[in-house]
């Protein structure tokens, strides 16, 4: 990748380090950079999604029908009672099932249908092979599912944060109940989920490093692979085991973008509090 | 009662596996409780340097995922492996995920239980601390008569939490260590038997069901001790289950 540099800058560079800037552009350092879009995408859908199921959590608690309240409180504690990665397994594996189940009922021969205990698919063609997409698309499904959970109690307690007068204000001006819930309650909210919506986004964006369990080749799973001892019948060993130092740097990438995700919220906060007489704003 | 038949299997099947998973809980439990009195009180030190370092390591811990932790520790742990775990001749305990599994979660948990004890400890009322000083108190007879009593009302609740946690936590230790002979958690167990017949729906839900009842039998236990500990105050408010926050 170096190699097309004019002499000079060559020279001025050094063989040493132009050995290691080429090692660390290769192709499958290269590869391992461009993995991290699968880490964002993840971050950014999953987080559209939490936030999605929070909001459908936070109206089923809220709601006056009683078995609504049981669906949304019952949702939040069984899916805080159990690990995340439970959930992100158990998740993509169902719904390809099925979505398989389906197809079977479709494509299969009754035959096949009936003779197929134990085995699955029930015949080749209902098998559904993911695609990386498919999988990434499943994962931030799952992560949604699981961090909407929480993001559904901070959603549902800053729904209570909101002064009542406001509300009644609202209703004395003649607003429907709607229209109090969306042009009023909802859009007052915010201000008061935001600290708890920031802390269901780190832990979000840390539960991304699981991506490589799907199959998604992310940046754990390039890591590894970059880092293991490398070693070939012509060259001997390349490099000795360096796993550890590429975990390194993946530690240090998840620190750098929690710390950015706090400075950002901190500024949202600050934004969003404009004019508003809480806590936080001073 | 047919359908019953194949949980109860399951429930057999995975109770000496989710005995791994306590293992792995109450094996770091303890000494993750003490290391992380010393980070909170290393963090409130009026020591710049001692402070510094503390903060640094409660933020880098709680900044980055558990799962990545695990792989670089048990990398790390491989690479020292002739230079450093076979000349000391303990490459045997070094490299047994029984103990590095533990080790690791201490890392990990003293970080996240240092922060809630060093916010329970600014809450410690000065004028306290104070009476305590006017008496003449040592710096030691100050921490045990005063602060820790209050310190450790006030973070009980979010300890408990912390403790759920860590035991979700164990969940990924055997994603990345090695699983020696049938030294199987319940995730192993479950995708063992997942990969047997394909029942997704069954197998997941009962290793959920064992997450869940584990969890909610360290809230009832935990919640006896605050009772215990809140034994001075006509009503003691209930522990509320809530995520592992980070601010």
């Amino acid at each position: 990748m170096f190699d097309l540099l004019p002499e000079w800058m060559k020279n001025g560079i050094g063989d040493d380090l132009l050995f290691w800037l080429g090692y660390f552009t290769n192709g499958k350092h290269l590869a391992w950079y461009a993995s991290v879009q699968f880490t964002l995408t993840a971050a950014i859908v999953g987080a559209a999604f939490a936030l999605l199921f929070g909001l459908i959590g936070a109206t089923l608690k809220n709601s006056a029908f009683a078995p609504a309240r049981l669906i949304g409180s019952g949702y939040t504690n069984i899916v805080r009672g159990v690990p995340d990665v439970l959930f992100f397994l158990f998740f993509p594996l169902a719904f390809e099932q099925l979505a398989e189940l389906v197809l079977a009922q479709a494509v299969c021969t009754p035959l096949e249908l009936a003779s197929a205990s134990g085995r699955w698919p029930p015949c080749a063609d209902a098998n559904w092979y993911l695609d990386t997409f498919q999988y990434l698309m499943l994962a931030c499904v799952s992560l949604g599912i699981v961090y909407g959970a929480f993001t559904a109690n901070v959603i549902h307690g800053a729904m209570r944060s909101v002064p009542h007068g406001q509300l009644e204000a609202a209703r004395a001006f003649g607003m429907s109940p709607a229209q109090v819930a969306w042009r009023i309650h909802i859009r007052q909210m915010w201000v008061y989920a935001l600290p708890g919506l920031s802390n269901c986004w780190l832990l979000l964006i840390k539960s991304t490093s699981l991506l490589s369990l799907l199959q998604i080749a992310d940046i754990v799973l390039w890591a590894e692979r970059l880092g293991a001892p490398n070693f070939t019948r012509s060259a001997g060993l390349v490099h000795p085991d360096w796993r550890w130092y590429y975990y390194l740097v993946l530690l240090i990438f998840y620190i750098l973008l929690t710390f950015a995700s706090e400075k950002v919220f901190a500024a949202l906060t600050r934004r969003a509090s404009r004019g508003m007489a809480v806590a936080s704003a001073d | 009662m047919e359908i019953f038949v194949p949980i109860v299997t399951d429930l057999e099947f995975l109770a000496k596996p989710s005995l791994f998973n306590l293992y792995f809980a109450f094996a770091s439990i303890p000494a993750g409780f003490v290391l992380a009195v010393f980070m909170a009180l290393g963090k409130a030190s009026s020591n710049k340097l001692i402070s510094t370092l503390s903060r640094g390591y409660i933020y880098a811990f709680r900044g980055s995922p558990f799962f990545i932790q695990l792989f670089m520790f048990y990398s790390m742990a491989l690479a020292f492996n002739m230079s450093l775990w076979k000349p000391l001749g303990i490459d045997w305990l070094m490299l047994h995920p029984l103990f590095l599994g533990p080790a690791i979660l201490v890392l990990n948990t003293t970080a996240y239980t240092a922060e809630i004890f060093y916010g329970a400890l600014m809450t410690v009322p000065k004028g306290e601390v104070e009476a305590a000083r006017a008496f003449g108190m040592s710096r030691v007879q100050q921490f045990r008569s005063v602060v820790w009593p209050h310190l450790i009302r006030i973070a009980w609740p979010a300890y408990t939490n912390e403790v759920v946690f860590l035991f979700h936590a164990t969940a990924l230790v055997y994603f990345t260590l090695p699983v020696i002979d049938d030294q199987k958690d319940l995730m192993n167990k479950a995708g063992e038997l997942f990969e047997r017949d394909y029942n997704a729906f069954l197998h997941f839900s009962v290793a959920a069901l064992y997450f869940l009842v584990i969890s909610f039998a360290i809230f009832f236990v935990f919640g006896l001790v605050y009772r215990r500990l809140m034994r001075h105050l006509p009503q003691v408010q209930k522990i509320r289950f809530l995520p592992r926050w980070l601010g």
